[in-house]
């Protein structure tokens, strides 16, 4: 089975490598896999050789945390009735006894039960009943809101952070003062006599050491890790920090022992304020670091606050609110202009527009009416309607756009998996060229002091954390702002691929038109019949007809408000048409084969019928008592953003296809009305997914467009398969990118969007790989030996800090992104 | 969160006990105890006229006085004795020196320190006394890196230094002069027989290291 769980306690890429290697060793899992922006470890395991609790110590002897989401609920329910102790131990036995609760504790003087239950063994409204029924009324629950708790969760650690930061700044500032000011002898800076390092050095050293160890403390995750990692022999940034830090306060405590042995010399050779401010800075790096990772996620989250918390339904013939968990499939809700829709569901009773904004990302509400599908979390806007519930709790689409979501930015793009390789290999040679460049520069005559203090700030500057942060947040933004717009991008990979697409094969039906064919075109006889009556009559010889062309006439007639006759008889002539008889006129309605085999003349409309064809529309012949009376022409109506799209995507240099199983004439017609140079046409459906690997063979890398059950083979063949949102599940399911709305602006956009984030990405990285490449021959001492300055550790720390801060801020960036339509 | 806040009051605390703590005060620990040792190996005795302990040069040229009680010891609590005869013969005009820095021919530079009155046991011994000096006065005991000396400030730039290891340093004791004062009295400073005129490495008020020219009588006491 896969899982994804959530993990705590990781600050960088070489965390998140260490624990897919720790539990991709276990005997029983097959992939693991760590995303260190969304913090969630997919793993797929067989549950028969491994269990939840082995992967989590192995996390756990790894140094890390791994938070397996309960399958239990915990709700609050206030209770009215109770009036002494036993009637709270009645409701808890009562409730206690129930099959699925697993506790239940009620607290008499703040009239509430605290129960604890799998929702997936028992309903809250059972537990509620079953309480009602030993006499006792349940108020509506407090559950814990998942979205909020999240929030929560995070909010809590950046508070943590932040206070961590604070403490350690307030000691870290002093300490820096204090061994700082006796250095700037220009600035005359004051400090106490009793602090004076020639004169009272111990104190000096001392004082030093009671402000360090609170900003060691603060920052005692670096060393637990760290040191931890070390010792498995997988050292990662924190390793870096702690080693870099404790080297140089352990360097100090001896500089603080010889100067109690009298060597008071040893007071210019003290690192203290070095370790204080290093972790003082990471903290505060730390701190905008996960500041700006909730920034990133936000996307999902406004996802998951637009549903609506409670539904109003109807029991027993009485409008009741409930909380939205407890509405089963099934129930009558009712929404009420201006409200949200809590639950998928199928219109019962009214007629409404829908705010479906949220969903699609179109800003104008859509018209229902009865049997019409209505979707959690988009707002009714003017009529009050009753729909009956057909899909509720993670079934909703809302629901499963928010996974799609989810899964997506949890998921690893190539790119991605290339830079946590690098972070890998990274920490151990940074500790190698930090020992050997120390170890040169010691024997090359420097001092011990020297030789440190490049160490250190080999160390602290190479921390690789930005090179860990750069792609995942730029995917998490870049599929987050995607949701916004209604393009629904499932996977890093999809992402990635997306930008380097040349070639787009478009379905046409359905796809870059309406799919709905429509009457273009009523010609006739002149002095035979009218047009009203011809419409009339086909209509009238069509209405039940399952056949796509009929439905086009009869929808036409409906539009016209034109009146339907009943019909007298009815025969169907396969591959022809059909023959009828209304009001005893005998009417044949069918192909221009119906007509011919029945020896009625076209005469010059038969140039006007091929005229038609030559346009992509289909001709349909009516001849009323054995007289040719017309034609109707119908047409599969091309979208009005299909020729705005394709002009953009050839803009863009990518080269578009259609492909189509219509005739040459038809499919070269709608080609010319959108602006596609290449067709593919007469193309069988299961034909499709050759077509596109033809073109895949001519070296181009394709993506298909197309939103029909046949289309499946197709978009799962291309390099990115994108489906349109109106389309088949199966077809959604196929592809790599769904666009929630018809509007086929959104293909370019979704390019766009993907060629936004990958240069985003790749900036993120050259930052990255930029400050540990300028930044190791600097610390290392590179300028020094053409006389310019040592880099400092703690300007070490500060731009490492940097790098994370700067790195994140540019994946923000792309939240600016603005879709074409 | 408490437990960072319960060990930052401990720091706190801990670092003003630190700072309360004579143990704490290492220079002037060592600089006592080495001290102790120069008096071990120089003669010292009392001057009951100036009321302060005498510690002289092995050659008789210089003394170093310091206090038996800041209370009566008049009118310098540390001073410098010093033969005024090489300085005259190197050109000194004494009518140009200070007034009380030339007396029956010998130099005097020193400082007075306080009030305070020192216990008996304090005025006992020398170290007593020397120990008891630099508890009530101890800004005026200081530490040259650059030599390894452990300083005594007798005021205007002048100083009696004694080394911090007297096994590892052949200038056991040095009497430092500010050589301006004499300049300007007409002494010229780099012929002054048996001083040595150099420029010595000190900090100066603000703790800057700085090169200043001495006049240096180092001895060797072993």
């Amino acid at each position: 089975m896969q899982q994804t769980l959530r993990i705590s306690g990781m600050t960088c890429a070489a965390c998140a490598q260490r624990i897919e290697k720790v539990t991709g060793k276990l005997v029983g899992v097959s992939e693991s896999s760590v995303n260190f922006a969304t913090e969630k470890l997919t793993v797929n395991f067989d549950e028969k050789v491994i269990n939840y609790s082995d992967i989590q110590s192995a996390v756990s002897k790894a140094g890390y945390e791994l938070h397996i989401e309960q399958s239990e609920k915990q709700v609050t329910i206030p209770i009215e009735g109770m009036t002494c102790a036993s009637c709270a131990q009645r409701i808890e036995k009562t409730v206690s006894k129930l099959n699925g609760v697993s506790s239940a504790n009620v607290n008499l003087a703040t009239e509430k039960a605290t129960i604890h239950y799998d929702p997936s063994k028992i309903r809250l409204s059972q537990i509620k009943s079953e309480i009602i029924k030993i006499g006792y009324k349940p108020l509506e629950s407090i559950g814990v809101d998942k979205v909020d708790e999240d929030k929560a969760r995070k909010q809590k650690a950046i508070k943590v952070l932040w206070i961590k930061f604070v403490v350690s700044s307030v000691f870290s500032i002093p300490l820096f003062y204090l061994a700082m000011a006796p250095m700037i002898k220009w600035l005359s800076l004051p400090v106490p006599e009793f602090l004076d390092p020639m004169t009272f050095p111990l104190v000096f050293a001392f004082a030093q050491i009671a402000l360090v160890i609170p900003v060691l403390i603060a920052g005692n995750r670096f060393f637990v890790v760290g040191f931890k990692a070390i010792w498995q022999r997988s050292p990662n940034m924190d390793s870096l920090i702690a080693m870099g830090t404790t080297a140089a306060v352990l360097y100090s405590l001896y500089a603080t022992y010889l100067i109690s042995i009298g060597t008071f010399s040893a007071v210019e050779n003290m690192y203290f304020e070095t370790a204080g401010v290093i972790i003082s800075l990471i903290l505060l790096g730390k701190y905008l670091e996960s500041v700006s990772k909730g920034k990133t996620s936000e996307a999902i989250k406004k996802l998951m606050g637009l549903a609506p918390k409670t539904a109003l339904v109807i029991h027993n013939g009485e409008e009741v609110i409930i909380p939205v968990e407890e509405v089963e499939v099934g129930d009558v809700l009712i929404v009420k202009p201006g409200e949200k829709i809590p639950v998928d569901g199928q219109i019962t009773v009214g007629y409404t527009a829908i705010d479906e904004s949220m969903l699609t990302g179109e800003s104008m509400p859509v018209e229902k009416k009865i049997g019409d599908v209505v979707y959690a979390a988009s707002i009714n806007t003017n009529g009050l309607i009753h729909f009956k519930a057909t899909k509720v709790g993670a079934d909703t689409a809302l629901a499963q756009i928010i996974k799609l979501v989810e899964d997506a930015q949890g998921s690893k793009a190539p790119i991605a998996q290339m830079a946590d390789i690098v972070s890998g290999y990274f920490v151990p040679i940074v500790f190698v060229i930090a020992t050997l460049v120390a170890a040169i520069w010691f024997l090359s005559g420097q001092t011990l002091t020297f030789s440190l203090s490049i160490f250190i700030a080999i160390l602290v500057i190479a921390c690789p954390c930005a090179l860990g942060l750069a792609t995942p947040t730029a995917i998490m933004v870049g599929t987050g702002k995607g949701a916004e717009n209604g393009i629904l991008i499932k996977g890093g990979e999809a992402l990635e691929t997306a930008h380097k697409i040349n070639t787009i094969v478009f379905d046409k039906t359905g796809t870059l038109t309406e799919g709905k064919p429509a009457v273009t075109d009523i010609v006739v006889v002149p002095g035979y019949l009218s047009e009203a009556l011809i419409l009339q009559i086909a209509a009238s010889a069509e209405k039940g007809s399952e056949h796509p062309l009929g439905q086009a006439i009869v929808r036409r007639a409906e539009q016209d408000k034109i009146e339907f006759q009943s019909i007298d008889s009815f025969e169907a002539i396969p591959g022809h048409g059909i023959k009828v008889k209304i009001n005893q006129l005998s009417v044949l309605l069918g192909n221009q084969k119906l007509i011919r085999e029945n020896n009625i003349e076209l005469k010059e409309f038969e140039k006007i019928s091929d005229d038609l064809a030559d346009q992509g529309k289909t001709p349909m012949f009516i001849a009323v008592e054995g007289r040719f009376a017309g034609i109707i022409a119908v047409a599969d109506v091309v979208k009005p953003s299909s020729a705005r799209a394709i002009q953009k995507l050839n803009k863009m240099g990518i080269q578009t296809i259609m492909i189509t199983g219509d005739n040459k004439k038809t499919a070269a017609a709608i080609a010319k009305q959108v602006g596609i140079d290449r067709v593919l046409s007469e193309v069988l459906p299961q034909d499709k997914a050759s077509e596109v690997k033809k073109i895949q063979n001519e070296g181009r890398i394709v993506a298909m467009v197309g939103d029909g059950i046949n289309d499946a083979p197709a978009l799962v063949q291309a390099n990115v398969g994108i489906a349109i949102g109106s389309g088949t599940d199966v077809a959604m399911e196929s592809a790599d990118i769904v666009l929630m709305r018809s509007d086929l602006m959104e293909v370019p956009t979704a390019i766009q969007l993907s060629k936004s984030t990958i240069r985003n990405i790749k900036q993120n990285l050259f930052w990255a790989f930029a400050y540990n490449v300028l930044g190791i021959p600097l610390a290392a001492g590179a300028l020094y030996i053409f006389g310019g300055p040592v880099l400092n550790p703690v300007f070490a720390a500060a731009a490492m800090s940097l790098s994370s801060v700067s790195v994140l801020t540019n994946a923000l960036r792309l939240k600016s992104f603005k879709p074409y339509n | 969160m408490k437990k960072l806040a319960i060990v930052s009051g401990v720091s706190a605390l801990v670092l003003a006990g630190l700072v309360g703590c004579t143990q704490t005060d290492v220079v002037a620990k060592y600089g006592i105890s080495s001290f102790n040792e120069v008096v071990e190996l120089s003669d010292v005795t009392a001057d009951s006229e100036l009321n302060a302990w005498s510690l002289s040069a092995p050659d008789g040229s210089a003394r170093f006085l310091f206090s038996t009680n800041f209370k009566t010891t008049a009118p310098h609590d540390v001073m410098a004795e010093i033969d005024a005869q090489p300085f005259i013969d190197a050109g000194l005009d004494v009518t140009k020196l200070p007034a009380g820095m030339f007396i029956d021919g010998m130099i005097m530079v020193g400082q007075a320190l306080g009030e305070q009155e020192f216990s008996a046991n304090a005025q006992a011994t020398p170290e007593a006394s020397f120990k008891e000096l630099v508890k009530l006065s101890r800004v005026t005991l200081g530490y040259h890196e650059a030599l390894a000396h452990y300083g005594i400030d007798l005021g205007d730039g002048n100083k009696f230094e004694w080394a911090k290891d007297l096994a590892a340093n052949d200038k056991d004791i040095v009497f430092v002069l500010d050589p301006v004062v004499f300049a300007d009295a007409g002494v010229d400073v780099a012929n002054v027989s048996g001083w040595v005129f150099a420029k010595v490495e000190v900090m100066d008020a603000s703790g800057n290291k700085v090169e200043v020219e001495k006049l240096l009588k180092p001895f060797n006491l072993k």
